[in-house]
């Protein structure tokens, strides 16, 4: 009996990790960043940007990129699929590719040159990792705790001080609304 | 036939007063609010969607004798911390979610066992206990997030640290898992987004609750809220039973504290807990529950009911008196004056409980003497 | 084991015992901040000065604490109100012009019928609710700190010195006390040794007052009803055997605590100089319970010694620990320690066995 309750425990536990590391595989969210620019010399090769993309995620336009244009989409998961429409030359009959590719897990902002991809370019030619900059002047107005006020007592004791008017739940929730009802 | 002919109105207002009051308020401050119904009626359905989970943390101590869990902070607090890990990960959408829920089990469930060994210590006063540690352990809490994540604990991303290196700025943007509860599933009808999903969750809980009540567990909780010495001549294991029954709470407080954050988009770091506890007692208290009894009804209730009145009410307070803060003080008036009444209902009746026991046993002991 | 170590060990034991392990810690991790103080490099004279600062402005509120512990009403968590009285009673005063000393004085004889008035009224509700009064006293202070909130707006105050700058109506949040009180207490007989070279002021004024309030406390724990009191307090049932109209007594203490809470607004705000309004109040009550848990009382008993210790070693640690702590490892922790500190306190108190308690 006891064995068994210990055997039911420790496989429960087991579910719940084994839950917990597939949210971390699929849950992993990507930016993804899509360049259409030329690649004026690799290994003496030039690759022309095209004169149209329109990139489609999960049924969604996200971008329509003419010539030196980035557009941007995120993407949940590793295994990354999207629609191209081309349109290499002024003129010409668009032609359409389902692109999949696999995303490192690591990466969060992930530039993808189109050109350099279609072409059949090693990684190296098309991919980079987006690093965004960091913002070195403290973006924070509120105080931190024990900041201000001064010994502290006369900060907040134990937070109380904010009776709930910021945080409360009245504000946040009115810009929320106006952003759901509009997408 | 019985229930009729026991009907006393006087006992009924007393018994309700605290939600007639309320919706005596509201009756006054929706016409003055001017607000349309549709965006009332969408308001309430939002806060409800993401409130009700937290508050329904709350029945299962009170089942088990302990009072209004003001610990239910302990959980927020740990459902935050696993948020932050989550941001930082950058786990986004809905597995995001279930991911800072499993993470902050272990978190809350320390904390709550925490929490039911001190009450164990202080019998008779677990209220005051719980409010106490609400205040230490946001000084513990302060402690990991302000100093420990990025010095000790490893965290990633630049943007959610502060730029001095390490502690987490004092807004953590959950943008990438903003409302993702609310939306999936989502019924607009007539400009009411109803966040479907959500209700889902909160219907799971209170199946729960409503199965836990019956079973063995459940069983010896009511008996320990009932009469302690009893339950423990009984058999039962007074101490064990009360921990499990703030350990459950704090658990469910951590994942209230995720899904509500979850459809708010950002939390303030360092005081998005600090008067959740309150809130939602607030809320409980409203729908009719008092300190001994509290049902799944009185959650509903006093969801709506509180809410109307914290929307309405900085309006209302315009209009009645042409000063924006006189609402906004009258509604934490409000909502603290609904705790304390309950509060002193409670006292004078236990009070009164206590003596009629006293003078029954005194008088079955004068009766004895007088036998023998 | 021989017979000495276990002797000194029942010693250490008695020691403990006497006088509580946190106790024990705080006073020790004091005396650790003085030590290191000099060695951080900062003036431990203008460290002591702080922490002697700090003790007068809180002392008499943490004296508010006594006569409530002592008829077995708990820790106060409802000093906000006695602070409200003495809130009224100050701004009331400068609303009718009083200025200087006669400020303070005003203020005190002002704010003395409001704290008779709510502390009565306060007392009478515990007295309802015997053995659950921390709770409810909690949110009664919370409850009527927002209702004031809305008061202080609606209040017709006229004094262009205290009310709000653009509008006119309602009082400002913080306002200064130059012209009316600030120092009355603190600049009387004030020992100031700069001009030796030695940068140590001491507010002996204020000081002064304070030992008078506890000394009359104490004279009063010493009368015939404060010695009741303390029956109550101690044996609730004992004491109504022995004749005494124990909800009276309970009365009478509340008001007591309410009154000194209300001068020790006062004090206070004479010390800092500033008068803070709307949700300030709240913020005074931990400080003040925590300071008396640390020096020695528990939730039913409490005296003067334990007051001032208490006082001491909390103001101390709040005074100190920025400067010291931040100097040895360049990071300033005070506030979490201070919040860990007190409030650890309180449960420390709060979950201890008490004999006699309901």
């Amino acid at each position: 009996m006891r064995g068994k309750t210990l055997l039911i425990r420790l496989a429960a536990l087991a579910v719940v990790v084994a839950v917990a590391a597939a949210m971390m595989v699929i849950g992993r969210g990507h930016t993804l960043y899509f360049d259409n620019k030329t690649i004026e010399n690799y290994q003496g090769q030039e690759y022309k940007s095209f004169e149209r993309v329109v990139v489609t995620v999960k049924g969604e336009e996200v971008a329509k990129l003419g010539k030196r244009e980035r557009g941007m989409a995120t993407w949940m998961g590793q295994s990354f699929k999207m629609t191209l429409e081309i349109t290499e030359n002024k003129g010409d009959e668009p032609r359409t590719e389902e692109i999949s590719m696999k995303l490192p897990y690591s990466v969060d902002g992930i530039v993808i040159n189109l050109p350099a991809y279609l072409a059949g370019l090693p990684e190296d030619a098309w991919f980079s990792e987006f690093v965004p900059q960091v913002e070195t002047e403290p973006a924070d107005d509120e105080p931190l705790p024990g900041e201000g006020g001064e010994f502290g007592l006369e900060g907040d004791m134990g937070l109380e001080s904010d009776m709930g008017l910021e945080s409360d739940m009245g504000l946040e929730s009115d810009m929320g609304l106006e952003g759901d009802l509009g997408a | 036939m019985k229930i009729k002919k026991n009907f006393n109105g006087l006992d009924f207002l007393q018994n309700n007063l605290v939600p007639l009051m309320f919706i005596i308020i509201c009756a006054i401050c929706i016409p003055l609010s001017g607000f349309s119904p549709s965006y009332l009626l969408n308001e309430i359905v939002t806060r409800m969607g993401r409130n009700i989970f937290l508050i329904l943390s709350l029945l299962i101590p009170i089942m088990a004798g302990m009072g209004l869990n003001f610990g239910m902070t302990l959980g927020a607090m740990a459902g935050q911390v696993a948020l932050i890990f989550v941001t930082d990960w950058q786990i986004w959408g809905i597995p995001g979610v279930v991911l800072a829920m499993i993470l902050s089990v272990p978190l809350s469930a320390l904390l709550g066992l925490m929490c039911g060994k001190l009450m164990n210590m202080a019998k008779g006063r677990e209220m005051i206990l719980g409010y106490m540690m609400n205040y230490f352990v946001t000084g513990l809490y302060q402690l990991l997030v302000l100093y420990f994540m990025g010095s000790i604990i490893p965290i990633k991303h630049a943007s959610i640290r502060l730029p001095r290196g390490y502690g987490i700025r004092t807004t953590v943007s959950l943008a990438n898992m903003r409302q993702c509860l609310d939306n999936e599933f989502a019924i607009l009808y007539k400009g009411v987004k109803i966040p479907v999903l959500n209700f889902v969750i909160i219907a799971a809980l209170c199946l729960f609750i409503v199965w836990f009540r019956r079973t063995k567990l459940g069983q010896d909780m009511r008996a320990v809220g009932q009469d302690m010495e009893v339950a423990q001549a009984a058999g039962i294991n007074v101490d064990r039973t009360r921990i499990i029954s703030i350990i459950i709470s704090t658990v469910f407080a951590g994942f209230g504290q995720i899904i509500y954050l979850q459809n708010i988009g950002n939390f303030p770091t360092y005081t998005a807990h600090s008067q959740i506890g309150m809130f939602c007692i607030a809320a409980l208290l409203v729908g009719g529950a008092s300190v001994e009894k509290a049902s799944i009804g009185n959650v509903f209730l006093g969801v709506i009911l509180f809410h109307t009145m914290f929307i309405v009410a900085p309006r209302a307070g315009v209009a009645i008196t042409g000063d924006a803060m006189i609402g906004e003080y009258f509604r934490v008036f409000v909502s603290y004056g609904v705790i304390t009444l309950a509060l002193i209902m409670y006292e004078i009746k236990k009070r009164r409980a206590r003596s009629q026991g006293g003078e029954l046993l005194a008088r079955a002991q004068r009766e004895g003497g007088v036998q023998s | 084991m021989s017979k000495s170590e276990r002797l000194r060990q029942t010693q250490f034991g008695q020691l403990v015992n006497a006088f509580g392990l946190p106790r024990l810690i705080i006073t020790g991790f004091l005396i650790f901040l003085f030590i290191m103080a000099p060695i951080t490099g900062s003036d431990l004279s203008t460290q002591i000065t702080n922490v002697i600062n700090r003790f007068s402005w809180n002392a008499v509120l943490v004296l508010a604490m006594v006569p409530m512990i002592h008829s077995g009403c708990g820790l106060n968590f409802g000093i906000p109100l006695g602070i409200l009285a003495g809130l009224l009673g100050g701004t009331l005063a400068i609303e009718m012009g009083f200025t200087g000393p006669m400020s303070f004085l005003m203020a005190i004889v002002v704010s003395t019928p409001f704290a008779i008035l709510f502390g009565g009224g306060y007392g009478a509700l515990l007295n309802k609710i015997k053995g659950g009064e921390m709770m409810v006293a909690t949110y009664v202070g919370f409850s009527s700190v927002s209702f004031m909130c809305i008061m202080w707006l609606l209040i017709p105050y006229k004094n262009p010195s205290i009310v709000m700058a653009y509008t006119g109506v309602g009082l400002r949040n913080m306002f200064a006390l130059d012209s009316f009180y600030a120092g009355v207490l603190s600049k009387f007989l004030e020992i100031d040794l700069n001009p030796l070279g030695i940068n140590l002021v001491v507010p002996t004024g204020s000081i002064l007052f304070f030992a008078l309030l506890a000394l009359l406390v104490w004279a009063f724990l010493h009368t015939k009803t404060g010695t009741a009191m303390t029956a109550v307090g101690s044996n609730p049932i004992f004491a109504r055997a022995s004749g005494i109209d124990v909800d009276r007594i309970r009365i009478l203490s509340v008001i007591l605590s309410t009154w000194l809470g209300a001068v020790g607004v006062l004090v206070y705000q004479q010390g800092f100089g500033f008068v803070q309004l709307y949700t300030a109040p709240q913020n005074m009550t931990m400080p003040a319970v925590a300071a008396v848990l640390i020096g020695g009382a528990s939730v039913n008993k409490a005296s003067i010694s334990n007051v001032i210790i208490g006082t001491f070693l909390f103001q101390g640690l709040v005074t100190m620990t920025p400067t010291v702590i931040t100097a040895l490892i360049h990071t300033d922790v005070s506030e979490v320690i201070r919040i860990i500190v007190s409030n650890g306190m309180v449960i420390y108190a709060l979950t201890r066995k008490t004999e006699g308690a309901k």
